[in-house]
C-alpha cells in the first residue's frame, strides 16, 4: 500500500513537471557539431533573450549516426520540433511526411534578401515546395601539400592525368602516398569527383556505360596497381584522412574548407588547395549542402521557424559558421569573412561553377548511407570488379 | 500462493521478453521500410525466400561461424592458462588477479577505439613492433584488408573476453579439493595426468556453462566490430547480427532486418538447444 502511495505521489509529480513545461514554447531542436568549441548556448542566449516565452532545447548529435537517429525517431514519433538536414535526405523525408513547407514564411522574412543568390532554388524539393532554409555551404576541393609540390618541381594538377602523375612522384611508400582517398563512409564526394565528372549518372542506365566503368576502374588502379593510396584507404573516413595529410603521410587529399583551420594549425603554409582536377573533359564537385528544416510532428510550428529564421541571420549565421568551419548563407556575412584563410576561400570560389548536389531521390539515401561504401570497399580490395561495383550501385537506382 | 507470487515476475517478463519477440516475428512477415509506410505490406515468407538467395546472407552465416569458433575456444584456452597461472602461489597474487579482470571490465566502445589504433597501419603500435622486429617489410592494414580483418577484431574479442573465462575457472579450480592431488601424486601419476584426470573433470561443468554463455553473447555482439570497421571492408566483417542492424537501422528496412534477425535466433536456438539436451544428459548420468 506505501508502494502504491509512493507511485501515486511519482506519478503526479511527473504530470505537474510535465504541465509546467508545456506552459513555456520548447523547440526541440538538432544539430551536429565536430567542433568541440561550441557556441550554440550562446546562440540559445540571444534567441531566447530576444524572444521571452520560447525556449530551445538544442542537442548535438553525433554525425555518423545522425540520420539514423533522425529517421528513428521521426517513425517513433519522438521527433524533434527542427533539425539540420541536408538535400540527400529531403526526397525521403518528403516520402515521410514529415517535413512542415516553411515557403510563405520565407516569402514574408526580413532576411531572405540577404541570402546568397539562388540558394533557395537549389534546396528546393522534388514537388516544388520549399522546405529547407539554407545555413551553410561547403565545396569540396583539393588540398596539396604546396611545398612537396614546389621540391618535386611541380604544378597543382588542373587534370586528372596530372593528378595521378603527380600522385605518382610523390609516393616514397611506406612512409608517403601521393593521395589520401576516403574509401569509407562518407567518400563518395571523393569518388564523385573522378567518376561523376566523366559522365557517370546517378540513374538507370548512367553508371554501366564504358566510360563511367574506365573511370571508375582508373580510380581503383590508383590504389591497386600505382599504389599511391595508402593501403588503409578501404577503412578510411574523415579523421584517417585528414589525420594522414596533416602528418604528412599524404600530399594530397580532398575535403572542404571545414577542414582548412585545422590543416593550416598543422602544416601552416605548406598547405595550399585548388578546385579539383578536370577528368575527361569534365568536372564535378560535391556542393556540400546544410539547410534547417521544420518537422511536420511539431506542435509549436511558430517558435520553431522564429528560431531557425535566426539562425540563418547575418551576424548569426556567421557564429553559427565559426563553430561548424564552414560558409555563412548570407551576403553581409560574406563581406568580411575573416573565418578562413584567403587561398581557401579563393578554391572554394572557384569551384561553384561545377558544383553540384546528388539527384534527388529516395535511393541516394541509401548510396550516400551504405551502399557507395559498401561496393568501393569491395572493388578497392579486388573482391569485386569495376564493373560490377557499377551494376550493384545502379541497381539502388533501378529499383525506383 | 507461490503462483500468485510468481505472477509479477512473469508478466513483466511476457511484456518485455515474449511480446517483442512475437512482435518481431510479425514484422518479419511483412514488406516494411520505415521511410515508406504507406508501402507497407503483408508478404508472408517473402522476406525468407529473399534472404536464403541473398549472398549477403551466406557470407554473414560463415562470418558468424568463424566468428564464434574461434573467438569462443581462444577465450577459453587463454582463460584457462591464466586461470592456472593464478592458481599457483606467488606474491603480489591478489593484485595479479585483480588486474586480469581489466579488459572485462572496459566498455566495448573504448576497446575497440583502442585497438583501432593499435591496428592503425600510419599510427599503429602493432605495425611498428612488427617492422622494427623484421617481422614484416611494410605497415599492414589489419582493418582495411578483407583476408586479415576479421581475424583482427577476433583478436581484439579475444582479449576482451578471457578474463571472464579466467575468474570463472579459477573459482572452478579452487573447489577441487587439495587431497584429490595428494593422492594422485602418492600413486605416482604426473602434473599432465593429473590436469587430464583431475583438474580438467573438477572444471568441466564450469567450462560448459561458462562455454555456453559466451557464445550466446559473442554470437550476438556486434558493437566492437561496429566501431572497428562498420562492417567493411565490403562484407568482409558482416556478422549476422550487424548484418540485421545495418538493414535495420541503417537502411530502416526493418521487414527484412527483422527477419534476419529471426532467423539467427532460431539458428542459435538451436545450437543452444543441442548443448542443453547434451550437459543435462551428463547432469543425469
Amino acid at each position: 500500500m506505501k508502494m502504491l502511495k509512493k507511485l501515486a505521489v511519482g506519478a503526479a509529480l511527473a504530470t505537474a513537471l510535465l504541465a509546467s513545461t508545456a506552459s513555456a514554447e520548447t523547440v526541440r531542436f538538432w544539430y551536429h557539431f565536430d567542433n568541440p568549441e561550441n557556441p550554440m548556448d550562446d546562440l540559445v542566449a540571444k534567441f531566447e533573450a530576444d524572444n521571452p516565452g520560447i525556449e530551445i532545447e538544442a542537442e548535438n548529435v553525433p554525425w555518423n549516426s545522425y540520420y539514423d537517429n533522425l529517421y528513428t525517431a521521426l517513425v517513433g514519433g519522438n521527433a524533434p520540433d527542427a533539425a539540420m538536414v541536408k538535400l540527400f535526405a529531403q526526397p525521403r523525408l518528403i516520402e515521410m511526411g514529415a517535413l512542415e513547407p516553411i515557403g510563405e514564411q520565407v516569402e514574408t522574412w526580413s532576411g531572405k534578401a540577404d541570402l546568397l543568390d539562388n540558394l533557395l532554388e537549389i534546396n528546393k524539393g522534388p514537388d516544388g515546395q520549399q522546405y529547407y532554409l539554407p545555413i551553410q555551404y561547403v565545396v569540396l576541393y583539393l588540398y596539396y601539400r604546396a611545398d612537396l609540390f614546389e621540391q618535386a618541381g611541380l604544378k597543382p594538377p588542373a587534370t586528372c592525368d596530372e593528378f595521378r602523375d603527380a600522385a605518382i612522384k610523390l609516393t616514397k611508400a611506406p612512409e608517403t602516398y601521393g593521395f589520401g582517398l576516403r574509401g569509407g563512409k562518407g567518400g563518395w564526394d571523393q569518388w564523385g569527383a573522378f567518376v561523376l565528372s566523366q559522365g557517370a549518372k546517378l540513374e538507370p542506365g548512367g553508371l554501366t556505360t564504358p566510360e563511367a566503368i574506365a573511370a571508375n576502374q582508373w580510380l581503383i588502379d590508383l590504389f591497386q596497381k600505382d599504389k599511391v593510396i595508402p593501403p588503409s584507404a578501404p577503412n578510411d573516413g574523415f579523421q584517417e584522412i585528414t589525420a594522414a595529410f596533416k602528418n604528412g603521410t599524404t600530399a594530397m587529399t580532398i575535403h572542404h574548407i571545414g577542414s582548412s583551420n585545422d590543416m593550416v594549425k598543422a602544416l601552416g603554409d605548406k598547405v595550399s588547395a585548388v578546385p579539383v582536377p578536370e577528368c575527361g573533359g569534365g568536372r564535378w564537385t560535391s556542393y556540400g549542402d546544410e539547410s534547417l528544416a521544420i518537422f511536420s510532428s511539431s506542435q509549436v510550428k511558430d517558435a520553431a521557424w522564429k528560431w531557425i529564421s535566426f539562425l540563418a541571420e547575418g551576424e548569426n549565421n556567421v557564429a553559427f559558421n565559426k563553430a561548424t568551419g564552414q560558409m555563412t548563407v548570407t551576403k553581409s556575412g560574406s563581406e568580411n569573412w575573416t573565418l578562413h584563410e584567403r587561398r581557401f576561400v579563393d578554391a572554394t570560389v572557384q569551384s561553384l561553377p561545377f558544383a553540384e548536389v546528388l539527384p534527388q531521390n529516395t535511393a541516394t539515401s541509401e548510396f550516400v548511407n551504405t551502399a557507395w561504401q559498401t561496393a568501393m570497399q569491395q572493388a578497392l580490395t579486388g573482391q569485386i570488379t569495376s564493373e560490377q561495383m557499377m551494376q550493384q550501385l545502379e541497381a539502388l537506382f533501378a529499383q525506383q | 500462493m507461490p503462483y500468485m507470487l510468481l505472477a509479477p515476475a512473469v508478466l513483466v517478463t511476457v511484456f518485455i521478453v515474449f511480446f517483442p519477440m512475437v512482435q518481431a516475428l510479425a514484422t518479419s512477415f511483412y514488406d516494411l521500410i520505415l521511410w515508406k509506410p504507406n508501402a507497407s505490406r503483408f508478404v508472408g515468407f517473402g522476406n525468407y525466400v529473399k534472404l536464403f538467395a541473398d549472398p549477403v546472407f551466406w557470407t554473414a552465416l560463415g562470418n558468424t561461424a568463424i566468428w564464434i569458433g574461434l573467438t569462443v575456444p581462444l577465450q577459453m584456452a587463454l582463460g584457462l592458462l591464466t586461470a592456472l597461472l593464478l592458481n599457483r602461489e606467488f606474491p603480489w597474487r591478489g593484485l595479479a588477479r585483480g588486474l586480469i579482470i581489466i579488459p572485462w571490465a572496459l566498455p566495448s566502445v573504448v576497446i575497440a577505439l583502442m585497438w583501432r589504433w593499435i591496428y592503425d597501419p600510419n599510427t599503429g603500435v602493432l605495425n611498428d613492433i612488427l617492422i622494427y622486429l623484421s617481422v614484416v617489410h611494410s605497415a599492414v592494414p589489419w582493418l582495411a584488408d578483407p583476408d586479415l580483418a576479421l581475424y583482427a577484431i577476433i583478436a581484439t574479442l579475444t582479449w576482451q573476453g578471457f578474463p571472464f573465462f579466467a575468474v570463472m575457472i579459477l573459482a572452478g579450480l579452487q573447489g577441487i579439493p587439495k587431497s584429490h592431488y595428494e593422492a594422485a601424486s602418492i600413486d605416482g601419476a604426473s602434473t599432465w595426468r593429473q590436469f587430464v584426470h583431475i583438474t580438467l573433470p573438477g572444471i568441466a561443468p564450469v567450462l560448459a556453462t561458462a562455454g555456453l554463455l559466451r557464445v550466446i553473447w559473442v554470437a550476438n555482439s556486434m558493437d566492437v566490430i561496429f566501431v572497428m570497421t562498420g562492417g567493411g571492408p565490403g562484407y568482409a566483417t558482416h556478422t549476422l547480427p550487424l548484418y540485421a542492424f545495418v538493414r535495420a537501422r541503417q537502411n530502416l528496412d526493418f521487414g527484412y532486418g527483422t527477419t534476419i534477425a529471426v532467423t539467427f535466433t532460431i539458428l542459435l536456438g538451436a545450437v543452444v538447444a543441442l548443448y542443453l539436451a547434451r550437459t543435462m544428459r551428463e547432469v543425469e548420468r
